[in-house]
């Protein structure tokens, strides 16, 4: 996957299937090119192998409302450089389709000053993310059965 | 004067549909009461309404070219 192609997610905040290492590692060495940054904070979401009723989870498939994710995403970002005011970025990419249980669906970076910002910038981001971007996933099972499900806390 | 209406989440099963037009309501509560009467099913499930990408109320009036969506309890990450 071409390195444009990739910082693209990061505009768009959205990929197609899973995020994979590719992706992820391309997006932390970008970091090489900050002089003015000392702390990143990184979190990954991974799709769980859940059991429910006795079913297992074999993958999730994600819709999205595309064009206010990117409308959404835009004031997560702003609501966290105006509140910690130590951070200098924040990359957000989410999976849409297919992701298997093991893979990951959800890449964030938040980068500040110092540590301390990073990790609570990147905790809060978490958090909107789950609250505000309009998608929804669907879990498949082993079985192929499929049942949509919403999010509780944590 | 004609609205978008898009539908996500489990909604898109209830309604058949990814995306529909619909024609005459004036008001987010107007247009919701056409739905319903074509959905009748669409009462078991939570969801809220967007008029152009922003969460809105039902009192909020409509105008041509609008697009709006029904989106149930978000579920990303």
């Amino acid at each position: 996957m071409a390195v444009n192609s990739i910082y693209s997610m990061v505009i768009n905040y959205l990929i197609s299937g899973s995020i994979t290492p590719v992706v992820i590692t391309t997006l932390i060495g970008k970091l090489a090119e900050r002089t003015d940054t000392g702390g990143h904070s990184i979190f990954l979401g991974q799709v769980r192998a859940d059991e429910i009723n006795g079913k297992k989870v074999r993958a999730i498939e994600y819709s999205a409302y595309e064009a206010m994710v990117r409308v959404e995403a835009d004031k997560i970002k702003d609501t966290i450089l105006s509140e910690f005011t130590d951070t200098k970025s924040i990359d957000i990419v989410h999976s849409t389709g297919v992701v298997n249980a093991g893979e990951i669906s959800l890449f964030v970076l938040v980068s500040a000053r110092h540590r301390k910002q990073a990790i609570e910038a990147c905790s809060k981001t978490v958090e909107l993310i789950k609250s505000k971007l309009p998608i929804w996933k669907k879990e498949i099972f082993e079985d192929s059965s499929r049942e949509w499900r919403q999010n509780i806390s944590s | 004067m004609q609205v978008k209406v898009l539908f996500f989440g489990v909604l898109v099963e209830v309604t058949g549909s990814n995306c529909k037009f619909y024609s005459g309501a004036k008001s987010i509560g107007a247009l919701k009461l056409m739905i319903q009467d074509e959905f009748p099913g669409i009462a078991h499930y939570n969801f809220c309404i967007s008029l152009n990408n922003e969460i809105v109320n039902n009192d909020r009036n409509l105008k041509d070219g609008d697009e709006v969506a029904l989106m149930p309890p978000f579920a990303g990450g």
